[in-house]
């Protein structure tokens, strides 16, 4: 049994308005427990609306969602204990962090659900510590961080919940590298100790080559294909219909098979060809035949 | 491109607040002279002072010490009258990061036309440069679109027309493509490079991106305040192991490059585009 | 969802109303709300209502939209008619039961309203809203007040102020939505509980949405320095709209249809309402 999944799920804005739009059409897809799935489409194709369907932001125009084999929406009161188990972190998260102190808006979501005083102040330091945020910014306000600190705040505030799912929807944007890689590093660890489902919406090839597990590609409000990283980045020619691309390092391989190398093409890490290529062609270290 | 000087910053020394109160410095010692015609991209990790230096040029900020001069007038002047400081922000264009807090109104040939408007220009010249940018960025079919109807590329792009239309002779681009999609990102890039390349105007991006910096003639590389890696793209990004020690990125091939001659290879390290790399490693194995 | 709002209801056009001076259009918007209130009998109202559609015609905007964009407001105008309909009293009921009495005063009275009501709204947004760009009408806003400038009123700045409020409205409306959800996602529930919890409730997006507002007001004062504004001072602008013709001939008919107006309501036999 799935751990998430989504059965003919077809959702419209606006319904009754000329305004209606159909962001999801008929979309079933199972999200299995203890990976990292990424969730990649062009801008548009239904990805946010499909993240906030998870979690039962959004009820489905049609279809049901699953949770653990339960149809979440079979009893609409307790939609927000769904919303525990299932953590949603926007895009741009930073904006809305309002507390005082760094420690008191990463507490938000646990005091909500009512956990007691100790186990709130216990899954505040655990999170901190999975998005790498120090100590001494507990007493701070949240205004007063940087950027990239910012959004390791937002971010922990949703950790602290404790959901056995955890989406991000590009949790990286507009973060330098290394910014960049203390978050999604982050969240790795996070899933790596949890053994959770995380969900993470991306444009970045690359940074989803590196974490993802699964892939999940969205086109025109529908799910165009799943599969591992290698599935999907193997085949570019489809890729590219959908709007998107392989990692610079899968080009580089095409490019070279293009010129009579006969390299294969399904490789995606700088590491990975690295070792295929001293292994094809060991003279390489020397210099090269010549 | 020629070799007249556009912008000159000589022993630029930049903190926050002043005397007692004066912040760990934030710029130590720039020197820097960005030639007419020229595109030059300011690379730096978030926090490297990069941002600072864009608010410097368009006297957002003013510097602790030290000079600047841009087309020939010194912008760190005190006695600088109104006239002048409306003349160089005139001819050094800014875009900036989120488009939203760049447009002012409600229709998208009414923002294109506010910055000649501020300049006072003729009613029609100023339809004529409104028309002409807005087909220079490629949105002239949205003249009449309000801007949340955009996406934030195109926004982007209407940003660009606005400052297009007041003809300047050079755009800072402040991380103007932190916030946008592949696609959007794709269209700016491709709308920088014909502004620099088609229509002379001198770019400079400031940017955490190694992609748009791969496009530019010159990366200067900011650390900690420092000008500490200065040269064309290929210059720059060889230097792979300098470059992660500052938090930025080298493109995928460059970076497998490294490793190679990591593992006793001897490649070339200034190897930037895929097309590039196949062509070395095919010339060494068949 | 909140977002559904549609605001910005300009329609760019080319109609002989959209190419009229901004000025004309407020003044003529607020003549002819007067107008619609000097109706007072069956004929002046068949004027009234001939000449809103004429209007609407002259437009160029398509009677739908028109219609469409009164649907909001139906249930105002039943409400209106509603009162009307039960408060007026008259001498003979018509219908007559419990503690109700319906008098034909009272339904000659909703129907006049209903009249009042709708041709208010249309034959207003087809002079204004919906043919003069926000930029527009602010401009026409900024000249009429231009002689309280030497007062010392600030005229060019509350006239910039509103252009970026209503360029903003769409954005912080996005916003909102979006910190709403968020916030929704970590547990804040806002439509059960009491009033004070639902109150409390609102903290956790308003700072949120008070410093989103602060960041963009304090960039976009930066972009806009950047862009030369100085406040208004030696500003031209790209539509510069003078009375031509057009404007004259517009003010002409605007009399004749006041005056044609009150002719009827005086001179028309029987039927006043």
């Amino acid at each position: 049994m799935s751990k998430l999944s989504l059965e003919n799920v077809t959702y419209r804005y606006s319904v009754g308005t000329p305004f209606c739009k159909t962001a999801l059409d008929g979309v079933s897809v199972s999200f299995e427990e203890n990976r990292v799935i990424g969730l990649i489409g062009h801008t548009g194709c239904g990805k946010s609306t499909l993240v906030q369907m998870l979690n039962g932001l959004l009820k489905p125009t049609e279809g049901r969602v699953f949770l653990d084999g339960k149809d979440i929406w079979e009893n609409p009161k307790e939609i927000s204990a769904v919303r525990y188990r299932v953590g949603l972190v926007f895009q741009y998260p930073e904006y809305q962090l309002f507390e005082e102190t760094v420690r008191q808006d990463i507490a938000f979501g646990p005091t909500n659900m009512g956990l007691p005083q100790e186990e709130i102040d216990r899954r505040v330091e655990e999170a901190a510590l999975f998005v790498g945020l120090e100590k001494e910014t507990f007493d701070q306000s949240p205004f007063e961080l940087s950027g990239g600190q910012k959004r390791r705040v937002a971010i922990a505030g949703v950790i602290a919940m404790g959901p056995e799912v955890l989406i991000l929807d590009e949790p990286a944007a507009g973060l330098d590298p290394m910014g960049r890689e203390e978050i999604l590093g982050g969240v790795r660890s996070f899933q790596k100790e949890k053994k959770s489902t995380v969900i993470i919406v991306s444009h970045s090839m690359e940074d989803m080559a590196s974490y993802a597990d699964e892939l999940v590609v969205m086109d025109h409000g529908k799910v165009a294909r799943t599969g591992s990283c290698r599935d999907i980045f193997s085949d570019r020619d489809s890729l590219l219909g959908y709007g998107l691309d392989v990692p610079q390092i899968t080009r580089f391989l095409i490019e070279l098979n293009a010129l009579g190398v006969p390299v294969r093409t399904d490789l995606f890490t700088v590491e990975d060809v690295r070792k295929e290529l001293l292994r094809l062609y060991p003279s390489l270290a020397k210099g090269g035949k010549r | 491109m020629n070799n007249d000087p556009f912008i000159k910053i000589e022993n630029l020394n930049f903190a926050y607040g002043s005397g007692d109160e004066m912040s760990r410095p934030i710029l130590k010692n720039i020197n820097l002279t960005v030639e007419k015609g020229s595109f030059v991209a300011v690379l730096g990790h978030n926090g490297s002072g990069k941002s600072t230096l864009a608010k410097l040029l368009n006297m957002i900020e003013s510097p602790v010490s030290g000079k600047i001069t841009i087309a020939g007038m010194d912008i760190t002047d005190p006695e600088m009258t109104e006239e002048m400081m409306i003349e160089i922000r005139r001819k050094i264009g800014m875009v900036f990061q989120d488009p939203d807090d760049q447009l002012v109104a409600t229709i998208v040939e009414e923002d294109v036309a506010f910055g000649p408007e501020n300049l006072g220009i003729e009613p029609k010249e100023i339809r004529r440069r409104v028309d002409e940018a807005l087909k220079t960025v490629g949105m002239e079919q949205y003249a009449t679109h309000a801007p949340h109807q955009l996406s934030g590329g195109q926004k982007q792009r209407i940003a660009i027309a606005g400052i297009i239309a007041m003809m300047p002779e050079c755009i800072i681009f402040d991380e103007s493509t932190a916030m946008l999609d592949p696609t959007g990102r794709k269209d700016v890039m491709d709308t920088i490079l014909r502004l620099n390349k088609e229509h002379g105007i001198t770019v400079m991006t400031i940017t955490h991106n190694m992609e748009e910096a791969v496009y530019a003639d010159r990366v200067i590389v900011i650390n900690e305040g420092e000008i500490v890696l200065d040269g064309t793209p290929k210059e720059v990004f060889g230097n792979v192991e300098k470059l992660h020690s500052f938090g930025l990125d080298v493109p995928q091939v460059t970076e497998l490059f490294y490793e190679l001659n990591l593992s006793k290879c001897r490649l070339p390290s200034d190897v930037l585009t895929e097309k590039e790399g196949a062509d070395v490693i095919a010339r060494m194995v068949l | 969802m909140i977002t559904d709002i549609t605001l910005g209801q300009f329609f760019p056009g080319q109609s002989v109303i959209h190419r009229l001076d901004p000025r004309t259009k407020i003044l003529g918007a607020i003549f002819y709300i007067v107008i619609v209130f000097l109706a007072k009998n069956v004929f002046s109202f068949l004027l009234l209502v001939a000449f809103t559609l004429f209007l609407v015609l002259l437009s160029r905007i398509s009677p739908k939209v028109v219609l469409k964009g009164l649907k909001p407001l139906i249930i105002i105008i039943v409400f209106t008619a509603i009162l009307n309909l039960f408060g007026k009293k008259g001498e003979t009921p018509l219908i007559s039961f419990w503690i109700i009495n319906i008098y034909p005063e009272g339904i000659r009275y909703a129907i006049m309203i209903i009249i009042r009501v709708v041709c208010m709204l249309a034959g207003t947004s087809v002079i204004l809203s919906y043919t003069t760009s926000p930029t527009a009408i602010t401009e026409g806003i900024e000249r009429l007040l231009s002689p309280l400038a030497v007062l010392h009123l600030p005229v060019h700045d509350f006239a910039m102020m509103m252009t970026i409020a209503l360029r903003f409205i769409p954005t912080l409306i996005d916003e909102t939505d979006k910190i709403m959800k968020a916030q929704t996602a970590r547990g804040v529930d806002f439509s059960s509980g009491s009033l004070i919890r639902r109150a409390k409730a609102l903290i956790p997006i308003l700072i949120p949405l008070l410093f989103s507002a602060f960041r963009h007001a304090k960039d976009l004062s930066i972009a806009m320095e950047c862009r030369c504004y100085r406040a208004g001072k030696g500003m031209t602008h790209m539509t510069t709209h003078r009375f031509g013709l057009r404007d004259y001939l517009s003010a002409l008919v605007m009399c004749a249809f006041c005056a044609a107006v009150v002719l009827l309501n005086k001179y028309a036999p029987g039927f006043s309402l």
